[in-house]
């Protein structure tokens, strides 16, 4: 009996520690309603969205308040969950057969992949699509369909700090690689203790970082075909050149571990030259008290042309076998959704850019600085996220930045990720 | 029938937290079991059985083993520590001194702040740019020029461990230091009247008689610390290259940077098993002991 008392004592001990520390499936979908349905003779529709700031919260209870009040008809659920949990939220959320109707997030193609969308053109109607931006919606487009919308955009250029360009006698600002190396020797010997230029290698958003070098060097992600071709020769010497500046201690000290927030933090503080940033980055710095003289350029580049490189977040609905008044309730929500006054409203609210013309329009007209960025956003280059095995590259890309940091061959690892990848 | 009520009565009484039990802690473990042993899609579908493919893949991944070290090391280092450290202080805090009371709460400190603010703070104390530990020095005139103390892996790894040690400490002070409170104060009145030294009367009284104290606070402490996730996560999320990374964190990113759930709760049952193995060892050394 003892026997057996210890040894059912010793596995529900490791069970019950397992279960608070690894069984991360584990977590339920909180408090979020998810099942499309009828209650009430109301219909109900569940949204999940990403919070993108400190206002997003706010801004989507305002617009459910709105909606509920122009739509009695329609009861709808918005949830609002930070970027670090939105796609575990979702994740546990599909597991559980409990998929939201309407899903706000940067990635599509894994959902797609298991069939759980419906495509854009079964509940957006004619009126909204017609507002986005092509090139926008063709991100999104699998095998001919559409299978999301873009709710929003945001453009990565650099931006340099005036003043110490200027004292440490860099007289135009770096638009060819080589031109970059010398600003950074000029900074680095006049000001020791200012990093000249900024790289954020995190398992966070290292992939951003490899497309700036590798776009701007003649490669890519894929050939024009889309196929795979991580270890192209223009990819391991873009690699390579952004791991020399952080060798030759231009950059940040710790390009794996310090995000590109703290980034943007010491460019505010003028402890960073230049850098990387998206578009809402003078939005962010002010924000944090932080007052700094900045001047906006193209991404230096390796061949001549620079290439902006765009995000894209999207709409898209899950197949929830919805009966004829809940899908006409989603179209209703998008077409509220993308009415321009509000949805202007919407881009302005986290210091983003549209996705639709008549918002570029919209926008451009108010603000001239805007108009600049909306000019931008028509002709960067995006991540191929419509393709299934993005999930792998993106990490597999980090992983080789990371390890090519700690000394290892770049292009002995791209090698073995492409064929990893693309066996 | 009295009598087979009394039979019943104790397990009644433990009905609640029985099934309380099972259905957080059993149904979970066995859903982790199902989905190791599936196929799981990216988006989280469960697509039939793989039988131990995923354990096969996980075992051939040359990260896996590194990964595994790192979590013995990080395991071995912050519990072996902590406890050494932790039994000094229990013996410092058992002396009769001024402000007892007082040192015995700071102590606590740690223990009682969350382990991501513990994990955030740590990391802006020996930030490069802004950290205290620089500014400090600074200021102290012993450096000039701030120093980058997280220059490598290791070094990020050392600093996780110095955290995972500072805020385990207490739990152990603390059990010892029960446990040293209920040792009679005649044994060692005895052992001064037959001259033994301190270190005779630390090694022979106080040693075997908070030992099992001891022991229980070390097993509990392995498996918090085998487990802990903040720590790491918010220092390094386990890089660079996977070089921080330990199981927990390890299969945090599996399931959902990499969207791999099947290897996740692959990894995630191992881990399982590893601890299992750790708490039948105790358990039975108990059983042994209670039998003699």
């Amino acid at each position: 009996m003892k026997k057996f008392i210890a040894l059912s004592l010793s596995m529900v001990t490791a069970l019950s520690l397992v279960a608070c520390g690894g069984g991360s499936e584990a977590d339920s979908g909180g408090e979020a309603k998810d099942e499309g349905g009828e209650s009430g003779g109301k219909t109900e529709i569940s949204v999940v969205a990403a919070e993108y700031g400190q206002n997003t919260k706010e801004w989507w209870k305002g617009f459910e308040a709105d909606f509920e009040k122009d739509n009695a008809d329609i009861d709808l659920q918005v949830k609002v969950v930070s970027w670090n949990d939105i796609s575990k939220e979702v994740t546990t959320l599909i597991s559980n057969e409990n998929a939201p109707d309407i899903l706000n997030i940067d990635v599509f193609a894994d959902y797609q992949a298991d069939d759980l969308l419906l495509p854009v053109e079964d509940y957006v109607s004619e009126e909204t699509y017609g507002k986005m931006y092509e090139a926008f919606l063709q991100q999104s487009e699998i095998d001919g369909t559409i299978w999301a919308i873009p709710d929003l955009a945001s453009v990565r250029t650099m931006f340099y700090n005036k003043q110490i360009l200027k004292d440490a006698g860099v007289e135009t600002v770096p638009a060819t690689w080589d031109e970059l190396t010398e600003a950074c020797k000029k900074i680095k010997e006049k000001f020791p203790d200012v990093y000249p230029w900024g790289i954020d290698m995190t398992t966070d958003e290292g992939q951003a970082a490899f497309s700036y070098y590798v776009w701007n060097n003649g490669g890519d992600f894929t050939d024009a075909d889309g196929n795979w071709t991580l270890n192209s020769p223009e990819n391991v010497e873009a690699i390579e050149y952004a791991i020399g500046l952080i060798n030759d201690g231009y950059t940040n000290a710790d390009p794996a571990t310090e995000t590109r927030y703290k980034l943007q933090d010491n460019f505010g503080t003028g402890k960073i030259a230049m850098l990387i940033a998206p578009n809402s980055l003078p939005t962010y710095i002010a924000e944090n008290g932080n007052e700094v003289d900045y001047g906006i350029a193209p991404i230096p580049s390796n061949t001549g042309t620079s290439i902006a490189q765009g995000v894209m977040d999207r709409f898209m609905c899950f197949d929830n076998d919805y009966s004829d008044e809940e899908l006409a309730a989603i179209t209703t929500f998008f077409d509220y959704f993308y009415e321009d006054a509000r949805y202007s409203e919407w881009v302005d609210m986290e210091g983003f850019l549209p996705a639709t013309t008549t918002g570029g329009e919209a926008l451009a007209a108010e603000d001239e600085a805007m108009a600049e960025w909306i000019e931008i956003v028509g002709s960067c280059k995006f991540y191929p996220t419509a393709k299934a095995e993005w999930a792998d590259v993106k990490q597999g890309v980090i992983n080789v930045e990371q390890n090519a940091l700690l000394g290892e061959s770049v292009k002995e690892q791209l090698d073995n990720l492409q064929a990893e990848i693309a066996p | 029938m009295k009598k087979n009520i009394q039979k019943i009565e104790p397990y009644i009484w433990i009905l609640p937290s029985i099934i309380l039990m099972s259905v957080f802690i059993l149904i979970p473990i066995g859903f982790v079991f199902r989905m190791a042993l599936s196929k799981v899609t990216r988006a989280g579908l469960i697509k039939g059985f793989v039988g131990f493919e995923n354990f096969t893949k996980v075992l051939s991944m040359p990260t896996f083993g590194m990964v595994l070290k790192n979590t013995l090391v990080w395991t071995v280092a912050v519990v072996g520590l902590s406890t050494l450290l932790g039994f000094i202080l229990a013996l410092l805090l058992n002396n009769e001194f001024k402000g007892r009371k007082i040192a015995r709460a700071i102590v606590v400190f740690p223990w009682a702040t969350t382990l991501v603010v513990q994990a955030s703070i740590w990391k802006f104390i020996i930030d490069v740019d802004y950290g205290t530990l620089n500014t400090l020095l600074k200021k102290l005139g012993i450096i000039d020029h701030a120093v980058n103390w997280t220059s490598t892996p290791e070094l990020w790894f050392a600093w996780e461990i110095a955290c995972g040690i500072f805020v385990t400490v207490p739990f152990v002070t603390f059990t010892v230091l029960s446990g040293l409170q209920s040792i009679d104060g005649t044994y060692y009145e005895a052992a001064t009247v037959d001259g033994a030294n301190y270190w005779q009367k630390l090694f022979r009284i106080t040693i075997p008689l908070v030992s099992s104290s001891l022991t229980v606070s070390t097993v509990l402490n392995i498996i918090y610390v085998f487990n802990s996730f903040p720590i790491i996560w918010n220092m390094t999320k386990g890089d660079p290259g996977n070089r921080t990374d330990t199981l927990v964190t390890y299969l945090y990113k599996l399931a959902f940077y990499n969207g791999k759930q099947g290897l996740a709760a692959a990894v995630s049952v191992i881990g399982f098993l590893i601890l299992l193995a750790c708490a039948m060892v105790y358990m039975v050394s108990t059983l042994r002991k209670g039998d003699d």
